[in-house]
């Protein structure tokens, strides 16, 4: 566990996630309240890796959980593990018919049989699938629920039970506390607003762009081979097609598969060439690498202006 | 500190943040593992457990600032300016003012705490001072208030005569003791610049509290006078504003869409697929198939007046038909005035503003000439009309004022005959429909529906009759 904020950035440190003091307190506080995060903030910002890390960090055990439209109980929560239980009744009927022989009619039987039937119900044949697996697991564990604005909002509202009480109800056994308490990191990307009573379960973290330093320190830490002056060039040139009007925005992600992209084609300094060839790393839309191209032609020319009347040393060095 | 933190809870909520209890205990727990003492870590703290949505960061930012800060800010402003208006050092400055604490105490006669801290420049017990007053004075309700400004009160309240006159008395004993003349002036200016920083405190404190006790209209009250509002007398703010209306709609077409999901999980038994899929199991019934009702996804066609006369209806309508094509794969919208062009492509590709603004502009149609509806019916039975289908509903938003054109009316009955539904909203009152050149009462027979819709509650109606 973590023992103060600085504590939670340096251990997220170690596991390469460079984060501010404002991402700190929350997780922080996260741990130490043992209340879920709720992480908002655009795509690619980091917000899985949050969690991820998070595990890393703290040496536990990463469960995680998609969301999709549709997801239920039984793909989050448990199942009967039908064809198990199938299989044992198959192989044990010869028993059955042993228990059964003492009786006269049917309605003994039936009763019999009713007073087995915990045999057939019970924690073996019980298929933990995420949310019970985190709750139900010997050591503490961190549980990533990504994209919880995907689910329906009626998943939503069973997902209360458990980040307030972490229990659940399963009809056939009764109620199953966590162990531990997990540690739950839930991601959204705000493609729908989440209820109000989720939210106030939550403590709530929004996750923006990095600021240039910080960008530039992610770059270097993710991308060692990247030269100074690159990493420098693409910062400025991101944070400047990000004010534009677009599509998708380019991310984190996206930055890194270009700054790779760039690094592996031994590209020192941008250049329009380049940078029309390798844009469709980070743009995914064609009208948005238009826009960004014509962004990125007014940079190269404002820099070249720029080194022009910083003298011409400059620019011999470079021929 | 816990009734700072609640009060501060109360200011937000009063600035539309939603803050509930369990919110208010949370932070009391986070604080007493975080602690007070780091400004930085208090904020962070506050804002991780008090705000729970993105929108709501900046007002908490603000209202943290002077929460917090609040009038202690606008100290520290006044001392910095005074200090440059000197043109002192702040260890010049801090000599000065231990002299004046020296003088202050020969001077005979009591004098009032305000003057002293205020003199002696002690920031905190300024603060606390003022702040007592002012919250004495919001207490004390507005019985007393009758006619008289807040200012005139709050200076009543802190006896700033009394202080005047004591620094003139503090003044004239200065001028007794006649001490080197450079230093006389420098303090005698500083006297009387600080007389005139106490009415700038109290001028920016009763700034605050009026916007802390919510002297500002409260968000509730201003959304739903809003919704009432008709389109036509919308200001530059509300138009600001019906983004954020136009995004709750959008919500609640997600809703029933997904109300709808649900409902088509039930069904009949369907015996047949029931075995099929069982056969793995022996036949034995685990899974049970049920015959899916079809999800019909609504199509629909929208025709939208972009005349002038409906220009801010019009602005309203196109944000909601851009936000239905973005809910629905079947929608195309058309937008007219005397010619007719479809936009459906234009909303797909552009963002909300630059779209609805290109629409508006005159890029698609000429939209300088007169409205006509008759020619822009005809052109879409001409060019349009095949792609009506049984499933499709047909929305028209128009105030069916047609400069006495031929009205064709006809497009409406052959619509309304292949058509599921026609629809027509109308942002004039219906009062008024069939007065002057508008042709309502000729359209109206061919309408399944044909409804005013003039602010956002009538619209919220519509919604229910399109998903159904």
């Amino acid at each position: 566990m973590f023992h103060s904020v600085d504590d939670v950035v340096t251990g997220l440190g170690s596991q390469s996630y460079i984060c501010n003091k404002n991402v700190a307190t929350v997780v922080y506080l996260g741990t130490q309240l043992q209340k879920p995060i709720l992480v908002e903030g655009p795509a690619g910002v980091g917000k899985t890796e949050l969690g991820k890390v998070l595990a890393h960090a703290l040496g536990m055990e990463l469960i995680r959980l998609q969301c999709y439209e549709g997801l239920d109980e039984a793909k989050a929560l448990y199942e009967w593990e039908y064809t198990k239980q199938l299989l044992y009744t198959q192989i044990l009927k010869d028993k059955i018919g042993e228990v059964l022989r003492d009786t006269q009619t049917l309605g003994d039987a039936v009763d019999c049989i009713a007073k087995q039937d915990g045999v057939f119900f019970s924690d073996r044949f019980l298929l933990p699938r995420p949310l019970l697996r985190a709750l139900l697991s010997d050591q503490p564990s961190v549980l990533l629920v990504d994209e919880v604005d995907k689910s329906d909002a009626e998943f939503e509202a069973f997902l209360l039970e458990i980040l307030s009480d972490f229990q659940i109800t399963v009809p056939e056994i009764g109620t199953l506390k966590a162990k531990h308490i997990p540690l739950v990191v839930l991601t959204s990307n705000n493609s729908r607003e989440m209820s109000d009573a989720l939210k106030r379960r939550c403590l709530h973290l929004y996750l923006d762009f990095p600021d240039p330093d910080r960008e530039m320190a992610i770059i270097k830490l993710k991308v060692p081979g990247v030269g100074d002056q690159l990493a420098q060039e693409v910062v400025q040139l991101l944070h400047r097609v990000r004010k534009l009007d677009l599509k998708k925005t380019p991310s984190i992600s996206e930055t890194l598969d270009w700054v790779k992209a760039l690094t592996l084609l031994n590209v020192k300094q941008l250049d329009n060439e380049l940078i029309e060839q390798t844009l469709s790393t980070l743009m995914k839309y064609e009208a948005d690498i238009r826009k960004a191209h014509q962004e990125l032609k007014a940079y190269v020319a404002e820099r070249k202006a720029r080194q022009g009347t910083s003298g011409d040393s400059g620019k011999d060095h470079l021929h | 500190m816990e009734d700072r933190i609640v009060e501060f809870a109360n200011v937000l909520r009063r600035n539309g943040v939603r803050v509930s209890l369990s919110e208010n205990i949370d932070a009391f727990r986070a604080l007493r593992l975080i602690g007070i003492r780091d400004p930085f870590l208090f904020r962070n703290t506050l804002r991780a457990t008090l705000v729970k949505r993105a929108s709501d960061v900046k007002p908490f930012e603000e209202l943290f600032d002077f929460f917090f800060l609040g009038i202690g800010q606008a100290i520290d402003a006044l001392e910095r300016r005074m200090m440059e208006e000197l043109g002192l050092t702040p260890e010049q400055f801090q000599k000065m003012l231990d002299q004046i604490q020296k003088l202050l105490k020969e001077m005979e006669g009591e004098l009032s705490p305000l003057t002293r801290a205020l003199l002696t420049g002690n920031r905190g017990e300024l603060e606390r001072l003022l702040r007592e007053a002012a919250n004495k004075e919001w207490e004390a309700g507005s019985s007393d208030r009758f006619r008289l400004t807040p200012y005139t009160l709050m200076a009543a309240r802190l006896q700033m005569d009394r202080v005047h006159s004591e620094i003139e008395r503090f003044k004239a004993m200065l001028q007794m003791l006649a001490e080197s003349g450079e230093d006389l002036q420098n303090v005698m200016r500083y006297l009387d610049e600080r007389m005139r920083d106490l009415t700038r405190l109290l001028r920016e404190i009763i700034q605050q509290e009026q916007r802390k006790r919510g002297a500002e209209p409260n968000d509730y009250s201003q959304r739903s006078s809003f919704a009432d509002k008709s389109f036509s007398f919308y200001t530059e703010d509300d138009i600001r504003r019906m983004n954020e209306a136009v995004a709750r709609l959008a919500q609640r077409l997600k809703d029933r869409l997904s109300v709808r999901r649900k409902k088509a999980l039930r069904g009949r038994f369907n015996v047949k697929a029931t075995l099929r899929r069982n056969l793995q199991y022996g036949g034995v019934p685990f899974h049970v198939e049920l015959d899916r009702r079809k999800k019909t996804k609504p199509q629909v066609m929208i025709l939208c007046d972009i005349s002038d006369s409906v220009l801010n209806a019009s602005r309203f309508m196109l944000q909601f038909v851009y936000s239905v094509q973005d809910l629905y794969a079947k929608v195309r919208s058309f937008v007219f005035v005397s010619d007719l062009g479809e936009v459906t492509k234009l909303f797909e590709e552009e963002e909300l503003h630059r779209a609805v603004e290109t629409a508006l502009k005159g890029d698609v149609i000429d939209v300088f000439s007169h409205s006509n509806f008759g020619r822009a019916f005809e052109l879409f039975f001409k060019n349009y009309f095949p792609s009506v289908t049984g499933k499709t509903t047909v929305l028209i938003i128009g105030d069916g004022r047609n400069n006495y054109n031929r009205p064709n009316e006809w497009v409406l009955r052959e619509i309304q005959q292949k058509a599921k539904q026609l629809i027509w909203l109308n942002p004039e009152s219906r009062i008024t429909w069939g007065v002057g050149d508008s042709e309502m009462p000729r359209y109206v027979p061919y309408c399944d529906v044909a409804e005013e819709c003039r602010n956002i509650n009538q619209l919220y109606k519509v919604v229910d009759l399109i998903v159904p």
